[in-house]
């Protein structure tokens, strides 16, 4: 199996130039202007949150809530790490939209055709052995891409080495673990950062217990539906014996 | 054949009616040649609004009442609401009719709709959901279709087709009841994966559980409604005791809900923000006023059960909570958390209101011109007393 990759975010590192934003839009083909929130034509975007810049983007869930919503799995979890959209199988249901906490998956509303967007790491250049063009892009290092287990050594390096890191790193335990994840020097609540409502615990675990029930239900609540049916139908063949047997009777007495 | 009297082309309702399909004509203009921006003011923010708040949570959830009949009279053997089963399957019908309709404007690519057939996934709620409803469609097309066989002038194959119907019915009845309970359950189930953006009045993790128990008696309400329009503007005949009797069961069932959604405040989070200062109380309040307590007690009062009036309003309180709850789960409480501040573009309204109508007027046709209800006997208008139609001679 190959080893999941992952994009490391150092806040501190980050000077708001902006070239992940406009390489990402260039190799997509959308118009290169800074968004301030993400969007069909922002698939990351650098947020000023008073002196510190954050690059938003997809985390790409371990787990992903989007991909469990979408009901023609059109959303996957790829080995490789990167959430993939298949846009051949979306119908437009807008679920995805729904489930992820982020708000990540954008609705091209415009279009009378349109698809969902969303960042897919560049799937297609890491299958080809390269980076994420965002990554590529970055002048000062602030993104970084590798194997998941080496990225998270080093930020774990960086925050041991530099004090003025705060002591956490989010995204290895967020939504259950994501794949792409930050370190800071400001406190995550104040830099805008979701707090997941679910712990640890990944979303889709909320919607499988649901649907754990179904066989049982079907199982016990079909039996027991066809027992009542049963005994509803003996109550009347019952009841049209005991009619005919005093009608019998009335016509002998 | 029976011969209408005072024949009138133009009446109010059939203006109202143009008028409603003319608005809906333009809007389905605007949603597929003009696009979504021109036709609803979803967002990334709220993607879902009106079309399935309404169209899709409403719409499935007010045809319950034809499972919950169907297993009354054919699992429970309850014969005595045997008159309603009829009416319940086509109201249904006619609602999952509506349903799959809307699909048509609220997905973004339409031509797909067929794609949960082959490309599934089972721990999406909505796959099943999908997967049910197509189901239970067919179903409900199956126990309607001899409403319509039976009026075929070929009487071998009418004969041929309800014998065999005859023999499925009971299969049919209990695949029903079965995805009708997965997949009213289910359409709350969908806002499970979305914690952290359902406002905590609303999120539960029994919202399956709490879909399922208002959806029952919200159908039971909405069959009265009909029966009660049935029997007031069309020739057909049908015992008030049963629509009362009905009606004592929709009290008790919206009693149990009242109770498990009572409990499942206070298990959860919501217990808190029951008198927070929000528009959102707001809206619960009133969804809970409209939907419990006002309906709880007039149902108590036997003279307002008595009354079909007083009966049919009741009812129709009781539909708008219901509409309430699935428009609160659906916009409101998503709106709280992600600041959307969506208000329905008036095409939305439009087509969804086009769609309903078109359901209406089916209705009326079936109940004229199929057996759904018994008809009264009517005697024949004087002036037409003389002219023989061919069917008689």
């Amino acid at each position: 199996m190959e080893k999941r990759k992952s994009i490391l975010i150092d806040i501190k590192k980050c000077i708001g130039c902006q070239s992940c934003e406009q390489t990402c839009q260039q190799v997509h083909g959308f118009p290169v202007e800074h968004q301030a929130h993400l969007s069909e034509t922002a698939l990351t975007f650098v947020d000023q949150k008073g002196e510190k810049f954050v690059r938003r983007m997809c985390l790409h869930c371990e787990d992903p809530a989007c991909a469990s919503a979408c009901l023609v799995g059109a959303l996957k979890k790829s080995a490789l790490g990167p959430v993939t959209y298949d846009a051949n199988k979306c119908m437009g249901c807008r679920y995805c939209m729904i489930a992820c906490p982020q708000g990540v998956p954008k609705y091209q509303w415009t279009k009378l055709a349109p698809l969902m967007k969303k960042c897919d790491m560049c799937y297609e250049r890491q299958v080809a052995g390269g980076q994420p063009a965002c990554v590529e892009a970055c002048p000062v290092q602030a993104s970084i891409f590798g194997d998941r287990e080496v990225l998270l050594h080093e930020a774990w390096e960086r925050i041991r080495s530099d004090s003025s890191y705060v002591p956490r790193i989010y995204g290895t335990e967020e939504f259950g673990g994501t794949d792409v994840f930050y370190i800071s020097d400001v406190a995550f609540e104040d830099l805008g950062f979701v707090k997941p409502v679910n712990g640890s615990q990944p979303l889709p675990t909320l919607s499988a217990a649901a649907l754990g029930e179904s066989p049982t239900v079907v199982l016990v609540g079909g039996s027991m539906l066809a027992a009542l049916y049963w005994i509803s139908q003996r109550k009347k063949d019952v009841a049209l014996a005991e009619l005919r047997e005093t009608e019998a009777d009335e016509k002998r007495g | 054949m029976t011969i209408e009297k005072n024949f009138k082309i133009v009446t109010f309702w059939r203006v109202i009616s143009a008028a409603i399909f003319l608005a809906g004509g333009y809007a389905a203009y605007l949603r597929f040649l003009k696009g979504w921006q021109a036709s609803t003011n979803l967002t990334d923010l709220q993607p879902w609004g009106l079309w399935v708040g309404f169209g899709t949570l409403c719409g499935v959830g007010l045809s319950a009442g034809g499972f919950a009949i169907a297993a009354a009279v054919y699992l429970l053997g309850m014969e005595r609401y045997r008159p309603l089963l009829r009416p319940a399957i086509v109201l249904s019908f006619l609602g999952y009719s509506t349903v799959c309709t809307g699909m048509l404007y609220e997905l973004g690519l339409p031509w797909r709709i067929w794609h949960p057939m082959i490309y599934w996934n089972g721990h999406s709620v909505l796959f099943d959901v999908s997967l049910c409803v197509m189901c239970y469609t067919s179903v409900l097309l199956l126990e309607f279709a001899p409403f319509a066989i039976e009026k075929l002038p070929y009487p071998k194959f009418r004969a041929w087709a309800l014998h065999w119907h005859h023999k499925v019915l009971i299969a049919l009845v209990l695949a029903g009841v079965l995805l009708s309970s997965m997949h009213q359950s289910y359409l709350g189930g969908l806002f499970l994966i979305a914690k952290g953006k359902v406002y905590p009045l609303w999120y539960s993790p029994y919202l399956t559980t709490l879909f399922y128990l208002s959806a029952i008696p919200a159908g039971i309400a909405m069959l009265t409604i009909v029966l009660y329009l049935c029997v007031r503007s069309l020739n057909v005949k049908l015992e008030f005791s049963l629509l009362e009797e009905m009606s004592r069961v929709m009290g008790m069932l919206l009693a149990v809900y009242a109770i498990f959604r009572m409990l499942d405040l206070s298990k959860g989070g919501g217990i808190h923000y029951l008198f927070v200062r929000r528009i959102e109380t707001a809206y619960f309040w009133l969804e809970i006023a409209l939907l419990v307590i006002i309906p709880l007690f007039l149902l108590s009062q036997s003279r307002v059960r008595n009354n079909p009036q007083a009966l049919y309003w009741t009812c129709a309180v009781v539909v708008m909570g219901f509409m309430a709850n699935r428009l609160n789960v659906s916009i409101t409480a998503i709106d709280a958390m992600t600041g959307a501040n969506y208000v329905p573009k008036w095409p939305e309204f439009a087509l969804t209101m086009a769609v309903l109508t078109g359901a209406a007027i089916v209705f009326r046709l079936s109940v004229i011109y199929l057996d759904i209800l018994p008809k009264k006997e009517e005697p024949k208008p004087l002036r037409w007393v003389n002219v023989t139609t061919p069917a008689e001679a």
